[in-house]
Parts: structure tokens; C-alpha cells; sequence
């Protein structure tokens, strides 16, 4: 990076070492129906290289260009007594004879015609400068160009590719995909006059292409950051935009260098103010991605060369590259919380028959039982120790068949009945026997109900459990028939929330959990959409 | 014996009554809640001299209960799962805490502080809760400088020279009490050890303590070889 900066630099200071000094005429132009002769009179006052002098040659038309009346050169083929004229390009270059290139005065004329287009006068001009140097410049600047050109579709595919395969089809990477690969096509279209030659009646075809990418991506990137910092009113915003951007093209309506210009300014502005409120909201990146546009800004005003636009383009989309892989750590960290959670709701169950009270609990009813009726306790011993293997089994997966969770359930009952010598009854309805649940769920509520409800005047307490599906959703009702103790603090109980969790881990946000009393007991509803 | 259980699995509230009945046999008189609320409806109206808790009783503030049981006149004994518990359960000035699961022994062990004089434990006493209408006032014990018996009750001073009226008796505050930071000097007198200013020996074989607030108290004959012994 830092060889490349200073490669940059030493591009910069070399270019900007004048190699020649010279004064040009105006052209002066003389049209006849369609054949046109030009003369531009040169004076080289100073002249610091020894290799041969060339000319660049601006102009429409296919011609014959003189230099002090010696022909060095042609650019086309002039139409000629019925033969339809071959166009030559809008940009030329002729090597001047050495004899010819002293200091001094210099006439160059050029003749030809102006078939196509002949209402265009785009006059004309000529330049004098390093024959070699003419040639060499254009794969200096391509060198750069293609760099960034070839790093940018690479990015374009990657990121298409990225998008393709992922799971999460997030909208900014393939709209970064689609940005990347517009700045490649525009810096290929910029510099394809270098590669191929092209007929001056396309001269326009170039910078049409040129201005409406220029205007896509002065749409998109705004979008991007837009979508990337959720900006409010996005739609609306951007539509402002796109009016602006219209606005632009109609007002200045073939003057296709300006026209650019004003798009590159229009989406920086709007690029600013998104970034702006991004950094009101304090959310991540924004400053630097704010200070790269300032920066960008500054290339574009300083740099005076033609791709300092580009350079400007490219710090952008470096940006906007931040910017991603900053949205691929927040997914991984995600990724990671997410199996983090998985992890702990498993521990959490594990911990469920572990936990200290609930043991301690159970063994002081066990210890009375085996003192008491050895045999009763021999049951509870057995009732334990298969609850844990239930637990057991279950206790790595998110889903287990319902019927599983019911004999977790059941078990459950028959530990507690020895605990709390009371009659629980278990019932249940429409179960569907095929049915999948995140483990140990209505376990959990049943634990509730165990804890949070006071038996019925006949020592019982009732559970429920209901099962029943529509098109859209599937729903468990689960009831416990008890007079309800007094709560201090009913939501937010660890028991719901790892019910809350267990339901996010399994379904997303694809579900509703209401917990409500009711008379005669308490109701609990899970419903999962479909 | 007035003892009540407060205890919501029916198992456990069984196997505390055997045991209670075997340890005080026939003088007692036993309750069994299965509810908090039983429980605490049953104090309002019925004095009892112990009260067995069962600690965080599903999942209600079992704190805020300690708090209450605690500034009744009557001894709590602790029987909880919740082991971790017990230290702060001291602090707050429960008579023991009996972990889950409890054979007879540890439960006899509780039982025989009820008639020990003061505790040898290394849990401390941290706060003294004096019941104030409805609401239940936390006094941390280094700031009591003398208590003073009142009848069934006892006057907590403190430094800022207030006084509160704890519900508990004089002997029942000196069993709770660390016998390191706190000691008898007298029948109607428990103070605050590092309080005491001087030893004074009055003319007729009359003995008192001088307090850093420049208050005279007396000292028991039979008390007074026993606290000289602990100011050295």
C-alpha cells in the first residue's frame, strides 16, 4: 500500500515537470458542405528531450494532417469523389519529422471532410509534445486504472457470488456487488478510447454510456448507506435524489463532462447527509466513513489529473468494502451469540434436575422415605433416576417428540407426588404423536405449575394439555387446575424466559407465548406459525 | 413448646414434626403451614416461641420474609435447600440454619440453641430487624451502643442517642448476639464491647461500665469477673 502512494507520488512530480514550452494558435476552421481545412500555427520556445516530437490532434472527421506542408499522417478516410468516408477517431497522434522539429514557428494544417454528424462543430486542436511521451502516458494512466478496474470486478464477483450462496440474501452485499461492478464497467468505458478505435460518430455513444453509470452509481451508493445505517424514509430520500439527478440531466442536457461532474457532487452530498445522521446515531463506522468522503473530496479538488475523479471513486467503494465486512463481523458475532445460546439453553436444561434446591429438595423426601417405607422409596429412587435419564437423552437436541416431553412431564409428576404427597393428574388432548417441540418447554411450565399453584380442596392438582393446528399456526394450550399463590413477580421468571429463548432458538420470531390466570387455574398459550 | 413449620412439601413438614415431637415430646404445640401466607396469618394472631422456615419458599422475595420473621419475638430456625444462603441468613439474625437435606441430629443440634445462652458460630449477627408498623427498619449492629431490656421487649440504643423497640427479649437478642462484639453486663443490660470506655469499681463493691457517650451502667456482681475478663 505505502509503495503504492509513493509509486503515485513520483507519477505526480514527473508529470508535472514540463518537458516542452510552447504557444498554439486558435484553430482556424474553413467548412465547405462536408470538407472542412483547419491550420493551427505552433511556436516551440523550449524543448528539453531529444527524441522525436509528436502531435495530438483533437477534431471530428476523417483528415489528412500537414505539419509545415510535409503530410505526416492521416486519421480516417476522407470522403473522395463518391467513396463514402472512412471516420477516423475524435483523438490522434503523428510523429513530426526530426528535420522538421526545431524551435520556432510550425504551421499544422489539416484537411479532410465531415461526412457524419456535420452540423457537430467540435473544432479543433493540436498539441505538441514528446512523441514517446504521447505514447506512453495513456499506459501510465491505464496501469492505475486497471488496477483498480481488475480489483473491482473481482469484488463485484465475489460479493455476487456471496450473496448467491448465503443464507441470509442480505440487500447491501448485492447492491455492493452491483456498485463494484458499475465502477468497473465505468472505468472501462472511460478508458476504452486507449484500447480501441473509435469512429467519431460514436464519439458520443462513450459519454452517453459514461453519464448513466455515472447516475446509477450516484443512485446506489447513497442507497447503499441508506439500507447500511437505516436511514428513515429511505424511499423518500432516495426519490429526492433520483428527482435531483434528473434534474441534472435535463438542465444540462448534452454537456456530458459537467453532467457528471454534478452527479459525482449530487451523491456526496447525499452520501454526507446519510452519514451525518448515521453519526448522530452513533452507529458503527460512520466517522471513518465520513472522513474517507472528506478526503475524497479533497483528491478531487487537489488532484487536478483525469482520474483523480476516480481515485476519489475508488477511496469510496473502500469505504462501502469496510462498511461490509463490518456487517460480516456483526453476522458472525451473531452467529456466534446464537450458538452461544444454544450452548447455555442446553446447560440450562442439564442444570434443570441438578439444580442445588431442587435436589437437595428431593433427597430430604427421598431420606424420609427410605427411613419411612423403604419400599415407597425404592419407587421414588427408580422414578429419579429415569426422569434423569430423560433428561439425559434430550438434553443436546432443540427438538424432541412431543410424546418424549410428555413422559419428561409424567415423570415429573411422579417425583413430586412423592415430594409433595398430593394427587397430580395429567391429561391431554388431540396430541399429534408426529409433532416436534424444543425440549423441556412444557417441563417448565409444568414446573411452574407445580410451584406456583395450591391443590384443590381434594388434594389435587390438574394439568392439561391441548394440541390443536390450523392452516396458519399450530398451538399448545397448557392448563393447570389449582388455586394460583399469590406472585410477587410473574413475568420475567427464569422458567419463562427459558421457554421464551428455547421458542427464539427453534422458530425465530415465527411465535406468540401468552401466560395468563384464569378461574380455577392458570392457562398458558404457545402458538408457532406456519 | 410453641413451635410452628412453615414448609410447602408435605414430605419434608412431616419429617420436621416427627422430629420436633421426639426432641420436645410432650410440651409442645405444633402447627404445620404449607403456605407463606398461612404462616404469616397464623403469627398475627397466635404467639409461638419457634418458627421453622422453610427459606425462598417458592420463589416469593424469601428475603423480605427473613426480614419479617426475624423482628417477631419468637426464634427462626432456617431449613432451606438454598445452602448458600446461611451466611446471610445469620446476618440477619436467624437462630440457625439447617441445610437440606437434614438427618435428627442436625435438626436436635438447632433445637438445643433454643437454651443455649449465646452462639458459637462463626456466622455473625449483622442486623437487628425492628418492626415499625407495617414496615420493617434494618439496624446494623455496630452501630447499637447498649440494649436494654424492656419487659418482653428491648431497647436498641444506637449512636446517634435514638432508641428502637425490638420485639425479642433481652435473653432471647443475647443468644443471636456475637459474644465477642456484644456481652451481658447486667439483667437489663447487653453492650456493645468496643462502646465501653472504662471499668469502674464503686465504693460498696458496686460495679459499673463508663460508655464513650459518658453513660454509667450498672454491672452484675456475678457478671462483672466475666466481662473484665473479655476487656482484657
Amino acid at each position: 500500500m505505502q509503495k503504492w502512494w509513493i509509486f503515485l507520488l513520483a507519477i505526480t512530480l514527473m508529470s508535472c515537470r514540463r518537458e516542452i514550452s510552447y504557444e498554439v494558435t486558435e484553430a482556424v476552421v474553413n467548412r465547405s458542405d462536408k470538407a472542412f481545412s483547419a491550420s493551427v500555427e505552433i511556436d516551440i520556445a523550449e524543448k528539453k528531450f531529444s527524441t522525436p516530437l509528436g502531435v495530438r490532434v483533437h477534431g471530428f472527421g476523417a483528415f489528412t494532417v500537414y505539419w509545415d506542408g510535409y503530410k505526416i499522417g492521416q486519421n480516417g478516410i476522407p470522403s473522395l469523389q463518391g467513396i463514402a468516408e472512412v471516420p477516423g477517431t475524435e483523438m490522434s497522434f503523428y510523429q513530426v519529422p526530426d528535420k522538421l522539429a526545431g524551435l520556432g514557428k510550425h504551421l499544422v494544417e489539416v484537411k479532410g471532410t465531415q461526412s457524419y454528424l456535420p452540423k457537430v462543430d467540435r473544432g479543433l486542436e493540436a498539441k505538441p509534445d514528446s512523441y514517446l511521451k504521447l505514447l506512453r502516458q495513456p499506459l501510465i494512466e491505464l496501469s492505475f486504472v486497471n488496477l483498480m478496474a481488475g480489483a473491482f470486478l473481482i469484488a463485484a464477483i465475489y460479493y455476487a457470488f456471496l450473496y448467491a450462496n448465503s443464507k441470509l440474501r442480505q440487500r447491501t452485499t448485492l447492491l455492493f456487488a452491483v456498485i463494484c461492478f458499475l465502477f468497473f464497467a465505468l472505468l472501462a468505458a472511460e478508458y476504452l478510447k486507449f484500447y480501441i478505435d473509435i469512429p467519431y460518430t460514436h464519439f458520443y455513444t462513450r459519454l452517453t454510456i459514461i453519464g448513466w453509470l455515472t447516475f446509477t452509481i450516484a443512485i446506489l451508493i447513497p442507497l447503499y448507506f441508506a439500507i447500511h445505517f437505516n436511514l428513515p424514509y429511505k424511499m423518500l430520500f432516495i426519490g429526492l435524489l433520483v428527482f435531483v439527478l434528473l434534474g441534472i440531466y435535463v438542465l444540462e442536457y448534452g454537456h456530458y463532462d459537467l453532467t457528471s461532474q454534478l452527479y459525482s457532487l449530487t451523491f456526496w452530498i447525499a452520501s454526507v447527509l446519510i452519514l451525518g445522521y448515521a453519526l448522530i446515531k452513533k452507529q458503527r463506522g460512520s466517522i471513518l466513513v465520513l472522513i474517507c468522503f472528506g478526503l475524497s473530496m479533497l483528491i478531487n479538488q487537489y488532484v487536478f489529473y483525469d482520474f483523480g475523479l476516480y481515485i476519489a471513486f475508488t477511496l469510496i467503494l473502500l469505504c462501502i468494502l469496510y462498511l461490509q465486512t463490518l456487517g460480516a463481523k456483526q453476522l458472525e458475532e451473531a452467529h456466534q451469540a446464537s450458538q452461544l445460546l444454544s450452548s447455555r439453553l442446553q446447560l440450562e436444561l442439564v442444570k434443570k434436575n441438578i439444580q442445588p434446591h431442587f435436589l437437595r429438595n428431593t433427597l430430604t423426601s427421598l431420606i424420609d422415605w427410605v427411613e419411612e417405607s423403604p419400599a415407597q422409596g425404592v419407587k421414588f429412587i427408580q422414578a429419579l433416576s429415569y426422569e434423569f435419564d430423560l433428561l439425559n437423552e434430550i438434553s443436546d437436541q432443540s427438538l424432541i417428540p412431543i410424546r418424549q416431553e410428555i413422559s419428561l412431564c409424567q415423570q415429573h409428576l411422579l417425583i413430586m407426588q412423592f415430594r409433595k404427597e398430593l394427587t397430580y393428574v395429567w391429561e391431554e388432548q388431540g396430541i399429534e404423536e408426529t409433532e416436534l417441540i424444543p425440549p423441556a418447554i412444557i417441563h417448565t411450565l409444568l414446573e411452574n405449575g407445580i410451584t406456583h399453584s395450591i391443590p384443590k380442596a381434594d388434594g389435587t392438582i390438574k394439568f392439561l394439555l391441548l394440541f390443536s393446528q390450523t392452516e396458519t399456526y399450530k398451538q399448545y394450550t397448557f392448563e393447570v387446575f389449582a388455586e394460583n399463590r399469590i406472585r410477587s413477580e410473574r413475568k420475567g421468571g427464569n422458567g419463562f424466559r427459558y421457554v421464551e429463548a428455547r421458542l427464539k432458538e427453534s422458530y425465530g420470531d415465527n411465535w406468540q407465548f401468552s401466560t395468563a390466570p384464569f378461574e380455577g387455574g392458570w392457562r398458558t398459550i404457545i402458538r408457532i406459525n406456519s | 413448646m410453641r413451635i410452628l413449620i412453615i414448609e410447602d412439601e408435605a414430605r419434608i413438614a412431616k419429617r420436621l414434626a416427627r422430629m420436633t415431637k421426639v426432641y420436645f415430646e410432650q410440651q409442645l404445640t405444633l402447627t404445620i403451614c404449607d403456605t407463606l401466607s398461612k404462616g404469616m396469618a397464623f403469627i398475627e394472631h397466635t404467639a409461638i416461641d419457634v418458627l421453622l422456615l422453610d427459606l425462598n419458599l417458592n420463589g416469593e422475595n424469601g428475603f423480605e420474609v427473613l426480614e419479617t420473621m426475624v423482628s417477631r419475638p419468637f426464634h427462626t430456625i432456617i431449613v432451606s435447600a438454598y445452602t448458600d444462603k446461611a451466611i446471610t441468613a445469620f446476618s440477619y439474625g436467624a437462630l440457625d440454619f439447617v441445610p437440606k437435606p437434614f438427618d435428627e441430629a442436625r435438626l436436635f443440634q438447632a433445637f438445643a440453641r433454643l437454651n443455649a445462652k449465646s452462639l458459637k458460630t462463626d456466622h455473625l449477627l449483622k442486623y437487628l430487624a425492628i418492626r415499625k408498623g407495617n414496615m420493617i427498619k434494618m439496624i446494623e449492629t455496630w452501630n447499637v451502643n447498649y440494649i436494654k431490656g424492656a419487659g418482653i421487649y428491648s431497647e436498641l440504643h444506637v449512636h446517634d442517642g435514638n432508641s428502637e423497640l425490638h420485639d425479642k427479649s433481652l435473653d432471647a437478642l443475647e443468644q443471636l448476639l456475637p459474644p465477642d462484639e456484644f456481652t451481658r453486663i447486667h439483667r437489663s443490660y447487653i453492650v456493645n464491647l468496643k462502646q465501653i470506655e472504662r471499668l469502674i469499681v464503686e465504693p460498696g463493691g458496686k460495679y459499673a461500665v463508663l460508655l464513650k457517650p459518658g453513660l454509667l451502667l450498672p454491672v452484675g456482681r456475678s457478671r462483672y469477673k466475666e466481662l473484665r475478663n473479655k476487656m482484657i
